[in-house]
């Protein structure tokens, strides 16, 4: 602050002290006053034609726990998964989660889809499961060995990296019932823990792609066939190259 | 170097094209960072040569791409203003809204060798970006889900017909329950400007989440 000079008749009637203290309280900041929070008068969201667009079907939920695809109807959640199959849960069987359940009309997993179906007989079957993870930790991860050395060459030949994706094929010609075979895969679900696998079910294929990173693939393929009690040989593809390695 | 003019080819669908993809990549991984589904229904991918994380759920991967394919006419024919993924909680209350503004220019003029590397630098900015909000982020109640809101430069009802293009995908305007929040903290991720769009994305998030 510049100095301040103050004039005054040395025989005025007030003393140089209260003009002193006078001068001060003139030099002391304004009080500054808060302004008060802005309300608009307008609604802050403009009229309901200006509200944006969202589409009608809720999107799905999957429960942590069970990995129960649940669909919302109105504000209730509601499972597409039996309760028979939630009895045999465990706490290992992270993540097994379920296609769209074709055999139940939208109307019954949407609240405000336009399609309205009868009942028909086909909305009572239970649901059919054509997808699972795997969980991370399992026997195969924990007793994980080197890759053997025809892998391992067909790795350096193919140039691959380790963690790239894999698929194991399951055909009719492996088994007599792929949906047999899928109901043990599903089963060995809980209990093997696969590390880094996924499958599903390709019914009009009648083809189960299981897969996993080339890390794994080997010991996968091992396992899928010693536990599912395979015939014939399997087939590793990984994209681009197709089939790499056969069991 | 190639100039292309708005007559060589259908800069909306380009850039349709270009946006619907990026926001696939940008949706499934604000869903994993934010932690609305179980982190074991996604795995890790690369796009934009950076590590993504991307939905394996075929449920989740459907309904998001049936979004995006509604979605696309809009930002065809540059309706869309922002496509805003919403995370709400139980009541279904928005505890966070990431916003992508999209603006595209009125006169298009590109030289196809700087288009890709140029945009995919961008967006791969972007992706990075979310990659790493939950940092600025606090963590969401339990029990969260999403949606995706468009909003249009229009009347939602005038783009109803443009974007109800899958049968049993049904599109209708949202509730203000939906867009409104309480005291929203505004967190700027990411803008971009190059000659085919402008795009800025930023997170509105509630004070109180829970």
């Amino acid at each position: 602050m510049d100095d301040v000079v103050l004039h005054f008749h040395p025989g005025s009637v007030v003393g140089l002290s209260s003009l002193l203290e006078q001068t001060e309280k003139l030099l002391e900041p304004f009080t500054c006053r808060p302004p008060p929070v802005f309300s608009p008068w307008f609604p802050t969201v403009p009229a309901g034609h200006q509200l944006p667009i969202r589409p009608a079907k809720a999107a799905p939920r999957i429960n942590p726990a069970g990995g129960v695809l649940t669909a919302e109807r109105g504000n209730s959640i509601v499972s597409t998964e039996t309760p028979a199959k939630h009895a045999d849960k465990t706490e290992d069987a992270l993540c097994i989660s379920e296609t769209p359940n074709h055999l139940i009309p939208v109307s019954q997993t949407t609240s405000t889809s336009p399609r309205q179906h009868p009942e028909t007989e086909t909305d009572r079957l239970p649901v059919q499961r054509s997808w699972n993870v795997f969980t991370q930790g399992g026997f195969l991860l924990q007793s994980s060995r080197p890759l053997s050395k025809c892998f391992h060459r067909l790795v350096s030949v193919h140039r691959l990296h380790l963690h790239q994706r894999a698929k194991w094929v399951i055909t009719e010609q492996n088994c007599n019932d792929v949906e047999k075979v899928w109901r043990s895969l599903t089963r060995s679900v809980r209990s093997s823990g696969l590390p880094t696998c996924n499958a599903n079910i390709q019914r009009e294929r009648a083809e189960i792609w299981v897969f996993c990173d080339v890390l794994y693939s080997e010991k996968v393929g091992r396992f899928l066939k010693d536990e599912l009690q395979l015939s014939g040989r399997i087939h590793l593809s990984v994209h681009k190259l197709g089939n790499i390695f056969s069991l | 170097m190639t100039t292309l003019t708005r007559q060589d080819l259908n800069f909306g669908q380009v850039v349709a094209d270009i946006l619907c993809e990026f926001l696939e990549v940008a949706i499934h991984l604000i869903l994993y960072v934010r932690e609305v589904y179980p982190s074991g229904i996604f795995q890790k991918r690369k796009k934009y040569n950076v590590p993504v994380q991307m939905s394996c759920h075929p449920e989740l991967n459907q309904y998001i791409q049936d979004t995006l394919h509604c979605v696309k006419p809009l930002i065809e024919k540059n309706d869309a203003e922002k496509v805003v993924v919403v995370i709400m909680d139980k009541e279904h209350h928005p505890v966070e809204r990431f916003v992508f503004e999209i603006s595209q220019p009125p006169l298009l003029s590109i030289s196809s060798d700087m288009l890709l590397s140029h945009v995919e630098q961008l967006l791969r900015a972007f992706i990075l970006k979310i990659s790493v909000c939950d940092a600025v982020l606090n963590n969401n109640p339990p029990g969260c889900s999403f949606t995706v809101l468009v909003h249009t430069r229009d009347a939602a009802t005038r783009n109803m017909e443009k974007v109800q293009v899958i049968k049993d995908f049904p599109w209708i305007v949202a509730d203000e329950q939906e867009v409104q929040m309480k005291e929203p903290r505004l967190i700027p991720l990411k803008s971009m400007t190059s000659d085919i769009v402008k795009m800025q994305l930023y997170v509105e998030e509630r004070a109180q989440k829970t």
